[in-house]
This record gives structure tokens, C-alpha cells and sequence, in this order.
């Protein structure tokens, strides 16, 4: 039997403690920071100018904020890591990958991964658009001389193409 | 339809959200939120700076293609064809459940109006109202309008009625395809972009307003002080 005497590994004194708990909590705000503005700007359900104003200045700072939670977590983690339990190793990786996650999030528009952006909007003559019915409705732009149609069910998807016009750099919403 | 210089800046926008069922647009170089309907910022740096309208028209293919034959359309992106609306996606929304903090009853939420905006003052008029009375001669404000609705029932245009000074008052020619309107003081014939063909004024050109075709609900949602065209409706 080889029973390893219990001074052998340190027992969790008040500093470790304490660095168990900043992680804890700054992955908690991370999250509320992610998660509060995309729960507040749900389709289907009211929006508040307070609760628009709330998700603004979340996602304007999520970015920062999440990038200094990963450090945070991670300048904890190696500080435990030597002497910890196998599962509270496992704890920190968890929470690491957390943070990471969140960073990664702050950093998406996922309404943009519903609605994908029209990178490079492509045109076709009028006669030669066989793709639009002629029943198909079509929001249609007239500036210098120059015409533009774009049809709406194409519009009711990307909800945002940004053209120019007759010179005129525009940008086309549905 | 905006024009995206402001302040002497060119901005690009991406969806960013939604208020009420109505998107915010999100500009990479600021930051700042717009709401699409109003075209206001609405948070960050630029809140409070308005983008400037770019009239457009919400037609159907086949009279855009007539009126301008050498224009240009979008094409669709192959990529994600799949998850464009399908034909008869007007129906489905129909039926899709509307969520927002204003509810005003007056008209049906999911009413298809076309709203006209003019100098503080708003109307909306029920596409079935302006398809069966098509044109209507009516007063926004101080201002004389026209609405009318093209052959295939679905496009509208609005006017400016004021000829020289007096507002004017058109009526249908009957059985004229294309439509053609006539005004009551002078007999010219118009044709559906505000142009004289015909008569002692041909060659004049009635000034165009801009119609938003959206549902009653988001409509009053955004013009609270609206008033609602139901003249003829039972």
C-alpha cells in the first residue's frame, strides 16, 4: 500500500480560496455581458429603450471586457494548476474553455449567422433577370439616371445590401 | 433606402438586432445602432444623427422592368437561395405572431398600409382600400395628395397634386392599359410616374412623395400620431 502522507499536497488555504472565487465570478460577468443583451434583443418579443440601451453598452464593452476575463482566469488557473486534484484541474480548463467561448461570442453578430450579409451583391440586366416573377414585388431605386431593383424576398432575407447608384453610395433595407 | 455618407463619412451597416420587429442596423465604423425604419441613430457616438432618405418604390418586377428597361437587378446569392422567402411568403407572415410594446387596434396589426409621412403629419392607407378606389384624392396636412395603384394592383405611387398653385383632381381614364389618369381642370392624361402624356399640360411632372409599404402595427409604432384612411371601408 503507498499511502502518501496528507502534507504532501496542500491543503486549500484563504489565498487559493479566494482565487477560486475571482474566477468563479468573473466568469459569471462574462456571461451576463454575452448572454443579457442577445436575451434582451430576441425576435418576437417587445424590446424597451431601456433594455436596447442596457444591450448597446453590453456589446460595446463585451469585447474588452471578455478578452480581460480570459486573462483573469487564466493568470488564476496557473497560479492553482501546480498541486491541484485531478477534477479541479479539470475545473480550470473548464472555465478557461468558458471564457474563451465568451470572448469568441462577443466578437460574433449571430444575427448575421440567420441573415447572412450579401458580401459581394451581384446584378443582372432587367431582361435578363429570369430569376424574379413578374408578379414579385421589388424595391426600386432611380438616382442619376442610374436604376436599381431589388426584389424583396431576396431583401426580406439579407435585410441590408449596400449599393451605388448614379454615384450615390446607398444602402438598401427591407 | 438611405444614403450612407454622413457627415461627410462613409458608413457600412450590418443587422445588428431588432426592436420591436423592426431591425437596428449597426455601422462598422462608429458603431453607433440605426433603426431601419427612421434611418435615426438611435445609441453610440452618432446617436441622434439622421440618415438621408433615397426615394424608392416598391413595384412589382413587371412594371419596374417596363418603366426601366435598361436597369439593373440584385441578384440572388446562390448560397443561401435556399432560405430566401418562398412566393407566397406574404401570406405566411399573414400568420406570424406580432410581439411589440404598442398595440393600437384601430386597424388589424398585420393591416397592409401604405404610409405617407409629410411634414410631421402621417396617414396610412389600406392597400385594399387604394386597390379598390384607386386614385384617391386626398389632403395630408396642408399638402394635396394623390395615391394610385398601378395595373397590377399592387405597386402604389404617391403625389403632390398642387398644379400651378391649385390642387388638382385626377380620376381614371376607363379601360386605359397602362393606366391612365386624367385631371379634372385641364383633361391631360398621366400616366403612372406622375408624367403628362397627353393634353395641354403633357411633359409635366407631378412631384412624387414617398410611400412605406409595412403592416399597420409597425407603422403606428413609429408614427404614433398617425391617422388612418378609411374612407369607403365597412
Amino acid at each position: 500500500m503507498n499511502v502518501e502522507p496528507r502534507t504532501a499536497r496542500p491543503t486549500p488555504t484563504r489565498p487559493r480560496k479566494l482565487l477560486w472565487l475571482i474566477i468563479a465570478l468573473t466568469v459569471l460577468i462574462a456571461l451576463a455581458f454575452v448572454l443579457t443583451p442577445a436575451w434582451l434583443i430576441q425576435p418576437f418579443r417587445p424590446q424597451t429603450p431601456a433594455g436596447l440601451s442596457v444591450s448597446y453598452t453590453l456589446r460595446r464593452w463585451s469585447p474588452p471586457l471578455t478578452l480581460s476575463a480570459v486573462i483573469v482566469v487564466l493568470l488564476c488557473a496557473v497560479w492553482l494548476w501546480r498541486g491541484a486534484r485531478w477534477w479541479r484541474k479539470g475545473a480550470l480548463v473548464l472555465a478557461l474553455a468558458l471564457a474563451c467561448g465568451l470572448a469568441w461570442l462577443a466578437r460574433q453578430n449571430h444575427f448575421e449567422w440567420m441573415f447572412n450579409p450579401l458580401a459581394r451583391p451581384a446584378y443582372a440586366r432587367a431582361n435578363e433577370a429570369s430569376f424574379v416573377a413578374d408578379t414579385d414585388m421589388v424595391l426600386a431605386v432611380n438616382v442619376n439616371g442610374g436604376a436599381a431593383a431589388y426584389p424583396v424576398r431576396q431583401m426580406a432575407y439579407h435585410h441590408v445590401v449596400a449599393d451605388t447608384v448614379g454615384g450615390v453610395p446607398l444602402v438598401a433595407t427591407y | 433606402m438611405w444614403a450612407t455618407t454622413v457627415r461627410g463619412r462613409q458608413l457600412h451597416f450590418h443587422l445588428a438586432g431588432i426592436n420591436n420587429q423592426n431591425f437596428i442596423m449597426r455601422d462598422e465604423e462608429t458603431g453607433s445602432w440605426w433603426q431601419q425604419v427612421t434611418g435615426e441613430a438611435i445609441l453610440g457616438p452618432l446617436k441622434g444623427a439622421r440618415l438621408e432618405r433615397v426615394p424608392h418604390d416598391e413595384l412589382t418586377f413587371a412594371t419596374w422592368r417596363r418603366e426601366q428597361p435598361a436597369g439593373r437587378v440584385l441578384r440572388p446569392d446562390e448560397r443561401v437561395a435556399a432560405r430566401y422567402e418562398s412566393a407566397d411568403w406574404e401570406a405566411r407572415m399573414q400568420r406570424v405572431p406580432v410581439a411589440t410594446t404598442d398595440a393600437d387596434a384601430t386597424a388589424g396589426q398585420r393591416t397592409l398600409v401604405a404610409g405617407l409621412a409629410l411634414g410631421g403629419a402621417a396617414k396610412a392607407y389600406p392597400m385594399n382600400l387604394l386597390a379598390a378606389q384607386s386614385p384617391v384624392n386626398d389632403k395630408l396636412g396642408p399638402t394635396p395628395v394623390l395615391l394610385v395603384v398601378g395595373d397590377d394592383g399592387r405597386s402604389v405611387r404617391a403625389f403632390d397634386r398642387t398644379l400651378d398653385g391649385r390642387a388638382a383632381e385626377f380620376f381614371r381614364k376607363p379601360d386605359a392599359a397602362p393606366l391612365r389618369l386624367v385631371d379634372a381642370a385641364t383633361g391631360s392624361e398621366w400616366d403612372f410616374t406622375g408624367r403628362a402624356v397627353a393634353g395641354p399640360l403633357a411633359g409635366r411632372q407631378l412631384k412624387q412623395l414617398p410611400v412605406l409599404l409595412d403592416y399597420w402595427f409597425d407603422w403606428h409604432a413609429y408614427h404614433p400620431d398617425t391617422l388612418l384612411y378609411n374612407a369607403g371601408a365597412r
